[in-house]
């Protein structure tokens, strides 16, 4: 692969340990310490991937994805120490491909990293997909015929009942499901003290697709109301 | 909710003061029924108004003796009868009399009154009656002496016409109405009487002796002509004597001599109006006249019939004057009596007062019922009874009389106008007595009732007129007053011209009237014209002010208020502008404060998250060495301490955001059991790992709130967090939702591990159940909950019994 990844961050020390990880992982770094320098850099063809800061001197994070996406498209995953819903809604209408906030989990940011690359290069077009009776959503693609599951293009060995339920939800992304719904149409049974039996499932199901189960990107919890699919962009 | 939780707490304090309130109105219940002051209230009541009826009633009949000037004095002010101006004036008129019949002169008593008037002697109701009393043919001369009476202007002009037209026998001439004469004619001649002797006064003895040789005149009606009689000086009967002898008049009485002459000059101290002194000597028609009078002490009434006419005469002047003074003496005992019993009266009120007080919330509560208009129609009714009664013409008499003075600069008493007043006042004392408590029970209904329970049938009116009134800005209200008043000053301005014009008009001219008019109406123009202008100023600033109040009170900080230099309200206007310029300061220094709190907190937490970062990186790559099993045991230590430092620091921030009210929410309707349920599902595997039994008790059916999802559940896996944290092992937490009408409470009940200190708030930041501070916990969890909760709406609040820690959440339903 030996992909080359532009790290953007004002401090040396995070942009040094990033670079170990994802070296240690195969991938080439280059390294900016502005947003200044990130735009400079970024013009670079090699360059397959921009992880980048927002609270930086010189030119922010956000403005320089801007002029980033202005020239370039390539995925680019913002890093901030903000962690409020807000910034991350802000940073992802602004162009980022995904939110990661400090301090962040190695592992997490390098299968993010990981699955960014794979979604802009390995994978064939998705529009293609979807002509071919695909399901697909950011990471995830469901063929409704085959009832299989990939993510980032590796199918998901899924159970028969957890099958059901991504077929539930990967056919209403969006939609909520309460928990006794979840169970009337997967077990075709009266739902009764359901919400653990659920959960337990939707865990396992996670912990299959989601790149940090803990803080799940596609299977939700609305609180008080009930389950659903994210839709991704 | 903080509202509601008031109010519960508050109704057993609400209860306890109704129960209060009914025992107190039982107890004034009682009392009433009861009625202690009743009997006594009355009396104390009746005690009182007939004591002021009567005191008032006694000061006012004398105000009235006073102000009608009919020389009641009393004896024992003056010393008798004889004290009287009206006596010595008789006993003047008499003397002269008899000078003149001494003097062989021709005599016509009934012109004497006029010549007492002329000397500037009072005048004398007596000699009303006395004239009544005397002849018929004086019916008619007596209405012009009434007449006469009340107008000194017609004295003081016309009085030589009058003598005149007497002196000839002919008509009087009669001022009956002002700016028109009338002529008076006499219903028969008046004839001179042949003898002096029945024509006088029996209780006055005489002895007149006059003239030389044959001419020698003697006149006497002493009994027997007994002469001794004059030279007793006193006598049982007759106390005083006047003896006449040499031009020089001595007079006696009680046998001791008086002073005649004083400073031998008549003027207005004189007593006596007797010839001798130095301005008006005997002349030498008295040459050789003597005359000899005595006055009985107390006279007594003498009849006599000419049966030649058939008339009967009778002249009792003394008597009259006597007994006029008798009356007074009479008069004022009474009034004295009267006066003293009501004040007696008045002391059994004082004595009574504190009961008498139940009767004047007797009456008050009868009074309250009248209406308004009514009380105004009886008050205006019983001051037009008063003053059209005799003190309206009184009055108007009194007025033209000033008038009269000022024109011609003769006579002007301030004493006459304030007995005018006086007159009109007193004219009618029953009417003046039901006017005096027509106030008092205006005023005690006033006091004991409030201004809303009076009855008017014109208060919705005025009060609609008034709320119209109010719906204009303030300035217009003010000028619209302004101009009222203006109108008003114009009004009389023009009232008083009018009158003015028709008195001049009507032949009254006078430029001391057009003076004392004008020059007030001129002033009240200009002073109502400087007024007016400067309330219209007023007005406008004030119209300005108000507005100004309202655009700071909207939030308009910058525009400041700009009034002329020398405006009644400038230095309010500059207050305000102060207050405006320190609201606006205020409010900028608390807005950048605010931002720069927000700012401090995002800065700390990205300051402290950065090098954490970097932490956290590297213990995680050094932890990927392959290292010694020391140097690999303590980069899992730092590791650890790291990942507890990464979410203190979360909650540090969250518990700041907080704290500065900027904590994003989003509000939203959901079911609270079923939250719970999801959030137990999500804890399901530290639950499970845990030593804890979880008894769940929650409602199947919906508890919908409104409130944000994601915060809910943060406060309820913080809840069960501390719960798995700090319960002791092997017991049981209890997690109910119950449901009343208005609220959803969500409790979550458990055994502290430890022992629970008394009297800490656990919500409080960095607050923990044990003092070593040495669990994995932030200390901020509890302090999160409660601000997460008041950020949603809802209530938060922790109560320990013992070691039983009970967290209670409370939410209002949403319908």
């Amino acid at each position: 692969m030996n992909e080359c990844i532009l790290v953007v961050d004002d401090d040396p020390e995070i942009v040094g340990a990033i670079a170990i990880v994802l070296e240690k992982e195969g991938y080439s770094v280059r390294r900016a310490y502005n947003g200044l320098e990130a735009v400079d850099q970024c013009l670079d063809p090699a360059v397959k991937l921009i992880l980048i800061d927002v609270m930086m001197p010189k030119l922010d994070g956000l403005s320089a994805l801007l002029r980033i996406r202005e020239r370039r498209n390539l995925p680019v995953i913002v890093l901030s120490a903000k962690s409020e819903d807000t910034d991350k809604i802000l940073g992802l209408s602004m162009g980022a491909d995904d939110y990661v906030t400090k301090p962040y989990n190695p592992q997490e940011l390098v299968a993010r990293v990981r699955s960014q690359l794979r979604r802009y290069t390995s994978l064939g077009d998705v529009h293609a997909e979807e002509r071919s009776g695909q399901i697909v959503n950011g990471r995830l693609s469901y063929d409704p015929a085959g009832r299989v599951l990939r993510a980032d293009g590796d199918e998901v060995k899924l159970t028969a009942t957890e099958r059901k339920i991504v077929d539930l939800f990967m056919k209403n992304l969006g939609q909520i499901f309460p928990a006794e719904e979840i169970y009337r149409r997967v077990w075709n049974e009266d739902a009764f003290s359901c919400e653990n039996t659920v959960m337990v499932h939707i865990r396992r199901i996670r912990e299959k697709i989601e790149l940090n189960p803990k803080e799940p990107d596609y299977i939700k919890v609305v609180w008080g109301i009930g389950y659903k699919m994210e839709r991704h962009g | 909710m903080d509202t509601k939780w008031n109010g519960m707490d508050n109704n057993p304090g609400e209860e306890l003061e109704y129960f209060v309130a009914d025992r107190v109105k039982a107890a004034l219940g009682e009392a009433k029924e009861k009625r202690p002051g009743g009997v006594k209230a009355g009396i104390g009541f009746l005690a009182f108004f007939l004591g002021v009826t009567l005191v008032l009633q006694s000061l006012m009949a004398v105000g009235a003796q006073i102000a009608w000037e009919r020389d009641l004095t009393p004896s024992f002010f003056t010393g008798g009868w004889q004290e009287t101006e009206s006596f010595r004036a008789e006993v003047a008129g008499s003397l002269r009399d008899f000078l003149t019949l001494g003097a062989g002169g021709k005599l016509d008593i009934y012109d004497r009154e006029y010549w007492e008037f002329y000397d500037g002697l009072a005048y004398d109701s007596v000699i009303m009656r006395e004239l009544e009393d005397t002849c018929l043919a004086q019916e008619q001369t007596r209405a012009g002496v009434a007449e006469v009476q009340r107008s000194p202007y017609f004295l003081w002009k016309n009085f030589d016409t009058g003598s005149a037209v007497s002196e000839s026998g002919g008509a009087y001439l009669v001022e009956l109405e002002p700016g028109g004469w009338q002529t008076v004619q006499p219903e028969s001649e008046r004839e001179i009487p042949k003898d002096a002797n029945y024509q006088y006064d029996k209780n006055v003895i005489y002895y007149i002796k006059g003239g030389t040789g044959e001419d020698q005149r003697e006149y006497t009606n002493a009994p027997n002509g007994d002469k001794s009689l004059f030279k007793l000086r006193t006598n049982s009967e007759y106390n005083f004597y006047l003896i006449f002898e040499n031009g020089e008049a001595r007079i006696y009485k009680d046998g001791v001599e008086l002073d005649v002459y004083g400073g031998g000059f008549y003027n207005e101290e004189s007593q006596w109006f007797v010839p001798g002194y130095e301005n008006f000597p005997a002349n030498e028609q008295l040459d050789g006249v003597t005359v000899y009078m005595a006055v009985r002490a107390n006279p007594v009434r003498y009849y006599s019939v000419d049966y030649e006419t058939g008339s009967q005469y009778s002249n009792n002047r003394m008597y009259w004057i006597a007994q006029k003074v008798e009356q007074a003496n009479q008069f004022y005992r009474t009034q004295a009596a009267l006066c003293g019993s009501g004040v007696l009266l008045l002391c059994v009120w004082f004595l009574l007062r504190r009961h008498k007080r139940f009767a004047d919330a007797k009456i008050a509560s009868w009074t309250v019922h009248v209406w308004t208009e009514a009380r105004f129609v009886l008050g205006l009714l019983l001051v037009v009874c008063l003053i059209c009664g005799r003190g309206l013409p009184e009055f108007y008499y009194g007025m033209r009389e000033l008038c009269w003075a000022m024109d011609d600069g003769y006579y002007f008493s301030v004493i006459g106008l304030g007995m005018s007043f006086l007159r009109l006042l007193l004219g009618n004392i029953p009417v003046l007595l039901m006017l005096v408590w027509f106030f008092w029970l205006i005023h005690n209904d006033h006091r004991h009732n409030p201004k809303e329970a009076r009855r008017s049938l014109l208060r919705p009116f005025l009060r609609a007129l008034r709320a119209k009134d109010l719906k204009r800005p303030v300035e217009k209200r003010i000028s619209r007053r302004a101009a009222l008043f203006v109108l008003m000053a114009v009004l009389l301005a023009v009232e008083m011209l009018s009158i003015l014009i028709n008195m001049t008009l009507t032949g009254y001219p006078s430029w001391l009237l057009w003076t004392v008019y004008l020059l007030p109406v001129l002033l009240m123009a200009g002073a109502a014209a400087a007024l007016a202008r400067r309330e219209l100023g007023l007005a406008r600033d004030l119209g300005l002010l108000a507005d100004q109040v309202e655009t700071v009170r909207a939030g308009n900080l910058s525009t400041p208020l700009k009034l002329p230099e020398d405006a009644d309200l400038q230095k309010t206007a500059e207050s305000l502008n102060d207050i405006q310029a320190g609201m606006k300061a205020a409010l900028e220094e608390q807005t950048r404060s605010e931002r720069m709190k927000v700012e401090l907190v995002s800065n700390v937490s990205h300051d402290l998250k950065t090098p954490l970062t970097s932490i956290l990186s590297y213990a995680e790559l050094l932890r990927q060495e392959d290292l010694p099993p020391a140097a690999a045991d303590y980069a899992r230590i730092i590791d650890e301490k790291a990942q507890r430092l990464k979410g203190m620091v979360q909650d540090v921030f969250e518990v700041s955001k907080a704290a500065a009210d900027q904590l994003p929410v989003q509000m939203e309707r959901l079911d609270l059991a079923k939250l719970l349920r999801q959030t137990l599902a999500d804890l399901d595997g530290p639950i499970q790992r845990s030593a804890l039994t979880f008894k769940i008790d929650l409602p199947e059916e919906p508890v919908m709130i409104t409130a944000d999802g994601k915060r809910l559940y943060r406060i309820f896996q913080n809840l069960i967090d501390n719960a798995l944290r700090y319960a002791l092992e092997g017991s049981r937490v209890y997690l109910t939702l119950n449901t009343s009408e208005e609220q959803a409470d969500v409790s979550v009940r458990n055994t502290s591990r430890t022992e629970l200190p008394e009297g800490v708030d656990f919500t409080a930041r960095f607050v923990r159940g044990d003092a070593s501070r040495t669990d994995g916990g932030s200390g901020l969890g509890l302090s999160i909950v409660k601000s997460f909760v008041e950020a949603c709406g809802g209530c938060f609040r922790v109560e320990t019994v013992a070691d039983l820690f009970t967290a209670v959440v409370t939410f209002p339903l949403s319908m």
